[in-house]
């Protein structure tokens, strides 16, 4: 008896609708990610229902577990000029290439003293730096004449001013060039807490920037659905 | 693809010579494996949703010494007061040394609970104008505006004013939570208070934990 032979069919299968799709993947994902600015401080804020984006212009006040204060300005022009001011304020200074750095290093939580020390690190040493720093300084009486002393203040000050004199700036160069003026780029204050974060702590921080005349803070929350009432 | 051709010389010498066919496919598994790694990479490291915010407004701050500037009385408000352990105290109306606080919780039957009973007159009204909404066509802005100024309106004639205290065991995360409570429950006329609670309240809190 002749063997039953078995019908040769091809091991290789057509993978080509596959790989179209896993490119269009690749493109899409490629095109509409962005990536997580690296953050000196894990900090877990709470879930909200608000569905308000965070703004594109920001000063971010991040607040971490253990109470430490980083502030970041997502405008590099502005944060140029509002750093300028504090090492001006503190009788330093730091040249072109050295003041980039800082700006480029993300957020800040260290006290003004210490900023030419930190932008002369390699960005690999910076987070080990970022443990050992304190945050930073703010002044935790209820004495206006202290809170007005202190660092975050400075910062909240200049920041203020600055992204005001940023802003007009925009306005003017939009109207000589005849272009639209999108006014919602003014820049906000946002906090950033941990869940766990004492609130009279947070408090404190948000009093020094009252007295900077900053009254409007954006909460940075986790999504949470909405619940049915 | 690469095969040796090996059948060609056995069949005599009949067969004509044929040009070598190439093979037109080329070997994609390489790039294929790069797809893939690549579509890892971004689908595990792509972040899709930006921050949400949750918008905080705190006055100016008053002189208190001002006697023009004395806190005003609320009378047909509910005072929220925070504490450790997320634990959740209530109370209706003013305070007083008699006053009953009430426990209750973060859940959906805890504080929500409290808040949409106290706040349903306005929510039957809010409903009522969202559903007036869903009727009439969106591009009719007049009527679309007329509504809104009824919503906002409601809103101010609110009678029902939450207050909401701490104290200095309540966690960032109790306060951000109690905030988006009154979101949910749509509460049209909560305040932060500023400052510590009043003795009176910690003592009642105090009170009310050593009973258990």
């Amino acid at each position: 008896m002749p063997k039953v032979k078995m019908p040769k069919s091809s091991p290789s299968l057509d993978m080509t609708p596959m790989v179209d799709l896993a490119f269009l993947l690749v493109t899409f994902f490629m095109l509409t990610s962005s990536f997580k600015a690296p953050e000196p401080v894990m900090v877990d804020p709470p879930a909200s229902t608000t569905e308000a984006e965070i703004p594109k212009q920001v000063f971010l006040v991040a607040i971490d577990p253990s109470g430490r204060v980083f502030v970041d300005i997502t405008n590099n022009a502005v944060k140029t000029q509002v750093l300028t001011k504090l090492l001006a304020s503190k009788k330093l200074g730091l040249e072109g290439q050295d003041l980039n750095k800082l700006v480029g290093a993300g957020p800040l939580g260290m006290s003004i003293k210490q900023f030419p020390e930190y932008a002369a690190l390699e960005s690999s040493e910076r987070e080990a730096f970022n443990q050992s720093v304190r945050g930073i300084p703010y002044d935790t009486t209820s004495d206006v004449a202290k809170i007005k002393a202190s660092e975050l203040y400075l910062w909240a000050y200049h920041a203020r001013l600055e992204a005001h004199n940023d802003f007009t700036a925009r306005e003017e160069e939009a109207k000589k060039r005849n272009l639209d003026f999108d006014k919602s780029q003014y820049m906000q204050f946002a906090i950033k807490a941990d869940f766990d974060v004492p609130y009279t702590l947070v408090e404190k921080v948000i009093n020094v920037f009252r007295q900077a005349q900053v009254k409007q803070f954006q909460m940075i929350t986790d999504l949470e659905d909405t619940p049915e009432i | 693809m690469a095969q040796l051709d090996t059948g060609g010389g056995a069949q005599g010498g009949k067969g004509k010579k044929r040009a070598k066919k190439a093979s037109t496919a080329i070997d994609m598994t390489p790039m294929v494996d790069l797809a893939f790694l690549l579509l890892t990479f971004f689908v595990l490291t792509s972040t899709f949703s930006k921050p949400k915010v949750l918008r905080m407004i705190f006055p100016e701050k008053i002189d208190k010494n001002d006697p023009a500037m004395k806190a005003p009385e609320v009378k047909n408000g509910l005072t929220i007061l925070l504490t450790g352990d997320n634990k959740i105290y209530y109370y209706k109306g003013s305070l007083k040394p008699e006053t009953e606080l009430i426990e209750t919780d973060y859940t959906k039957d805890g504080i929500r609970k409290v808040l949409v009973e106290s706040n349903l007159d306005l929510l039957t009204q809010l409903k009522g104008f969202q559903e007036e909404l869903n009727k009439i066509d969106e591009k009719d802005t007049a009527k679309t505006n007329a509504i809104n100024a009824q919503v906002t309106q409601a809103q101010k004639d609110s009678k029902l004013v939450v207050l909401l205290k701490h104290d200095k065991k309540a966690t960032y995360g109790n306060v951000i939570d109690i905030m988006d409570e009154f979101l949910i429950a749509q509460v049209a006329k909560y305040f932060k208070v500023d400052d510590d609670m009043a003795e009176l309240e910690k003592k009642l809190i105090a009170d009310y934990q050593s009973r258990g």
